[in-house]
């Protein structure tokens, strides 16, 4: 199955970015949990930073199995996959873990599983299968009609149902950038988008009304941080203090005040930037955003050179992931976005993100790696 | 395969670009924050860190000595212990409450009241005595639930010894009183600070960056007081105090010729030490504080003025054979029925009714101005606190019997040191010097920061009337004056006794049971070395100033001219025992 042109056309780069990623995550993590004392249990007695690098490896395994495979026929069983997928989701709702106001876990013993995770991935896959099976591009208004409801309506509503509106964010974009790419008429995303801006109001009224009421405060704190700052605002009020007290080089490692000395709420999870921020300043701060650039564009480059429509479309669903993870993470963190609860990809501390994001890396991996090879 | 080769079907690089830009303008924005707030706004989100994450412990610095003319200690400061406990950290605060409060000497409960809780940081008992602070290590109790601190108490050697003048601190070791409120600023040295960061459960954290500027130590005081002075004039006073069973009693000896203070005592004796025992009225300087009418010693202050503008000669008459005079319809008497006197004789026999006409030849106004020119109704601007103004009206408030009241005292409240530096005037060729206590500021390793020097306020009246003015105040204690009692053996001494009736706060009028027997006066007579005032308040027994205060006088005045050796007079030729000062 593996030949050596395979070995040959390995994307070192992409891997070497993605392990660098992953290493920033476990130093960030070790510095901010190191005050943290560790939960009870056999497994989670781990620190913080080991639990990490066990997931790290097992998403370093995962890239691996991954690249055995040929995406193609991972397209072939996406369906099935992604079905499956959804099931998960509708059983997480019903004898899923609670957490934070949300149902999104399911508890296997000594780890727990988020499968809105997962469900992402196999979206992407089978999403791309289903529009590279396409023939008619530009697509028409009433080719777009199948997608919407099994891409985009059904995984809307059991996500939203937990309620889980990063992911839902997440979706939404992945869809449209991937749609987009496939290739929509003019004429008809006009027909899709100016009605949804007319009615936009009634929209935003429904979407508010079926939120929670934490979201609902999230929301309203976002657009005026500063009516609570000790309650909800906390969060984003501590993430800005964290960040912005970096300055310009940073405290240093492990010399952060803010989240070492845990004013800085979710620090190894969903407010990792912040503590890194901090600690290694604006400078430190833009070489990770640059290398979250680069990884990106590294990806659309996979996308622009891939060998079918099949893998491009694969390429750009897992780019516009990882962008709209960074970007809503971050942008969460600087009080950009409300808090969603959207982890950094490969950085935040947490099993289910770190295997996914390396699932979705081995794809990537995999559509370059097969793109010199002849189709049979 | 049912698409077969896929190459014409690889996307349209437009919606690529498309795509491109969207991700590229969202990193466009984050950066651009990131720079916001990183850059651009840091400043602000430092300071908000810095409130939430650090608490500034101070650390006090050690009090500066405060030493006597000859760097003999007054008052040092002592390192002690003092004992914390942090609630936040005691699992059982029954436990080590019961193994306190034995120790310690305080209730069970009081203390298990203050360890409950979750604060950081809670003083159990401070200052401790060494015995108790090695007893509380032997119980040997977790050294994160309680600890000690090293802090600094003031403590005065010699106990009372010159208690008022010197005041106090509060358990911070801030000035409260004396000398010690007065140059608090110098004293206490500059508050050295650590700076400890605070997670965000409140909890301190020692920093991993020292962050920690040492205290530096208070400065020294160098005082006018000697410490042998003011020992021979509290043992002094405390001698008559008891003999006449005195409410309460002052002295001060100065140097006149510099404005020096060498001691100044009030009584009922304060030690500082103890400051808790006393009541808060005993804490008080009353020497430059409280005021008391002068009696006849403010007679002194007419004759000044009658001599200076050359309206009365010595050898001038004045009839005070009636032994009573009359003054704006209001009966004035004499303690005794004199003759007919001379000016000279009208100051040595303290005759009211000769005073009165001394004062009558004088009139208000320049009399008020003489009262004001010694420094009456005025601060001496002494560097101590609390300091009154004393009682001096103008003369437009003055009654018609006014003129006579105040000729002999009355009708005028002042405070024993404005009396001493008016006397200290006439013993200084007529040059009036501020009063002072403290000489020389020196830092902790003995460098002189700061010094006074003496320093005259103003001339009030020539050398030749300030000569002929002590040759009558010399009289008075020779044969026939009020005050033989002050009279030094081989010394000339110059004064002025004082007998004051006492206002009855219950009748608002001169009390005839209650006095204040006081006397004033330097020596040696030709060339003043010391001024002394003496008052006693409310002496049992007798009340004159010649027989309750004089003697005092004489005493101290004597063991200080020894101490100082001071050469001894006789038959105005100077025989030198040994060396002046």
């Amino acid at each position: 199955m593996i030949d050596r042109r395979l070995i040959q056309n390995f994307d070192w780069i992409l891997f070497l970015v993605t392990c660098i990623l992953a290493f920033i995550g476990v130093l960030t993590i070790y510095s901010s949990t190191k005050t943290l004392p560790f939960k009870d249990g056999a497994l989670s007695a781990l620190p913080y930073y080991i639990k990490q690098m066990i997931w790290v490896g097992i998403g370093l395994v995962s890239v691996f199995v991954i690249l055995f495979i040929d995406y193609r026929k991972l397209g072939k069983y996406s369906y099935v996959v992604y079905g499956f997928s959804l099931i998960l989701l509708i059983l997480v709702l019903f004898i899923g873990k609670s957490g934070m106001g949300a149902q999104r876990w399911f508890s296997l013993g000594p780890i727990s599983f988020q499968p809105s995770e997962l469900t992402k991935l196999f979206l992407i896959i089978s999403l791309a299968w289903f529009l590279s099976e396409e023939r008619i591009t530009p697509m028409r208004l009433r080719d777009l009609f199948q997608p919407v409801f099994f891409f985009l309506f059904l995984p809307l509503l059991l996500v939203l149902k937990q309620p889980d509106l990063g992911t839902a964010m997440m979706i939404f974009f992945i869809f449209t950038s991937m749609v987009l790419m496939a290739g929509v008429r003019w004429k008809s995303l006009l027909i899709i988008i100016l009605p949804a801006v007319l009615t936009s109001p009634l929209w935003v009224k429904l979407f508010w009304n079926s939120l929670k009421a934490y979201q609902k405060a999230r929301i309203l704190v976002f657009l005026k941080p500063d009516v609570d700052p000790l309650g909800v605002g906390y969060h984003i009020a501590q993430s800005k203090i964290a960040i912005g007290s970096g300055k310009i080089i940073g405290k240093g490692y492990l010399s952060g005040t803010q989240g070492q000395l845990r004013f800085l709420p979710e620090r190894h999870t969903d407010f990792i930037f912040s503590t890194f921020a901090e600690e290694w300043g604006f400078l430190g701060s833009l070489v990770l955003i640059a290398i979250y650039f680069f990884l990106i564009f590294w990806g659309i480059g996979i996308a622009k050179k891939a060998k079918d429509r099949f893998g491009a479309l694969i390429a750009i669903g897992v780019v516009s992931m990882i962008a709209t993870y960074l970007i809503v993470n971050v942008g969460m963190t600087l009080g950009l976005m409300p808090v969603v609860g959207l982890p950094l990809p490969f950085l935040s501390y947490g099993g289910t993100s770190i295997v996914t994001v390396f699932m979705a890396i081995g794809i990537l991996m995999n559509v370059k790696m097969r793109r010199f090879m002849l189709f049979y | 395969m049912k698409r077969g080769i896929e190459i014409i079907n690889r996307i349209n690089r437009k919606r690529i670009l498309l795509v491109s830009l969207f991700i590229a303008l969202g990193f466009i924005i984050i950066t651009l924050r990131v720079f916001l707030i990183m850059v651009i706004q840091h400043n602000q989100y430092m300071k908000r860190a810095e409130r939430q994450h650090q608490k500034t412990i101070h650390i006090e610095p050690l009090r500066g000595t405060i030493y006597d003319r000859m760097g003999r200690e007054l008052a040092v400061s002592v390192e002690l212990e003092s004992l914390y406990g942090v609630p936040s950290e005691i699992e059982d605060p029954k436990f080590v409450a019961a193994k306190l409060s034995s120790v310690l000497g305080m209730s069970y409960h009081s203390i298990e009241k203050r360890l409950e809780g979750h604060k950081n940081f809670i003083w159990l008992n401070r200052k401790l005595d060494p015995n108790s602070v090695k007893k509380i290590k032997d119980l040997s109790l977790d050294s994160k639930e309680i600890g000690f601190l090293t802090e600094s108490k003031r403590f005065n050697p010699k106990r009372s010894l010159a208690g008022h003048l010197l005041g106090f601190v509060g358990m911070d070791n801030q000035g409260l009183e004396g000398v010690e409120f007065a140059y608090d600023k110098e004293l206490k040295g500059e508050v050295g600070w650590l700076i400890l960061e605070r997670d965000a459960l409140g909890r301190n954290i020692f920093p991993s960056k020292h962050n920690y500027k040492p205290s530096s130590s208070g400065k020294n005081l160098f005082l006018t007081i000697d410490e042998v002075i003011q020992h021979i004039t509290e043992k002094e006073l405390d001698k008559g105090m008891e003999r006449w069973k005195a409410k309460g009693a002052m002295a001060i000896v100065m140097n006149p010729g510099t404005g020096e203070i060498l001691s100044m005592v009030v009584r009922p004796e304060f030690n500082p030490n103890i400051v808790g025992s006393y009541k808060s009225s005993d804490w008080r300087n009353k020497a430059i504080t409280d005021l008391y009418e002068p009696g006849s010693t403010f007679k002194v202050i007419s004759s000044a003025a009658v001599l200076e503008e050359g309206i009365v000669k010595e050898k001038d008459l004045f009839d005070c054979s009636k032994g009573e005079i009359e003054v704006g319809g209001k009966i004035i008497r004499d303690a005794h029925r004199h003759g007919v006197l001379s000016f000279a004789e009208v100051i040595q026999k303290s005759s009211n009714v000769g005073a009165i006409q001394v004062g009558m030849k004088l009139g208000k106004n320049r009399f008020y101005k003489y009262i004001k020119d010694f420094g009456f109704g005025e601060k001496t601007e002494i560097d101590l606190p609390g300091e009154s103004y004393g009682k001096v009206r103008e003369t437009k408030k003055w009654s018609g019997t006014s003129i006579g009241a105040i000729s002999i005292g009355q009708e005028i409240g002042v405070t024993p040191l404005q009396l001493l530096v008016a006397f200290s005037a006439i013993a200084n060729n007529g040059y009036l010097m501020k009063p002072y206590i403290v000489s020389e500021i020196r830092d902790h390793e003995g460098k002189l920061v700061k010094s006074f020097k003496s320093q005259v306020v103003r001339k009030v009246i020539s050398e030749n009337t300030s000569k002929r003015l002590t040759d009558i105040l010399r009289t008075v204690v020779e044969e026939g004056g009020t005050a033989t009692k002050a009279a030094i053996e081989g010394n000339l001494v110059a004064g002025k006794t004082g007998t004051a009736q006492k206002i009855d706060p219950e009748t608002g009028t001169y009390s005839h049971q209650k006095y204040v027997s006081s006397f004033v006066g330097f020596l040696p007579a030709d060339d003043p070395k010391i001024s002394i005032i003496v008052v006693v308040d409310e002496p049992q027994g007798a009340i004159y100033g010649g027989s309750v205060a004089a003697p005092i006088f004489k005493e101290i005045a004597e063991q200080v001219l020894t101490y100082l050796k001071i050469p001894i007079m006789e038959q105005g030729h100077s025989l030198l025992l040994s060396k002046g000062p």
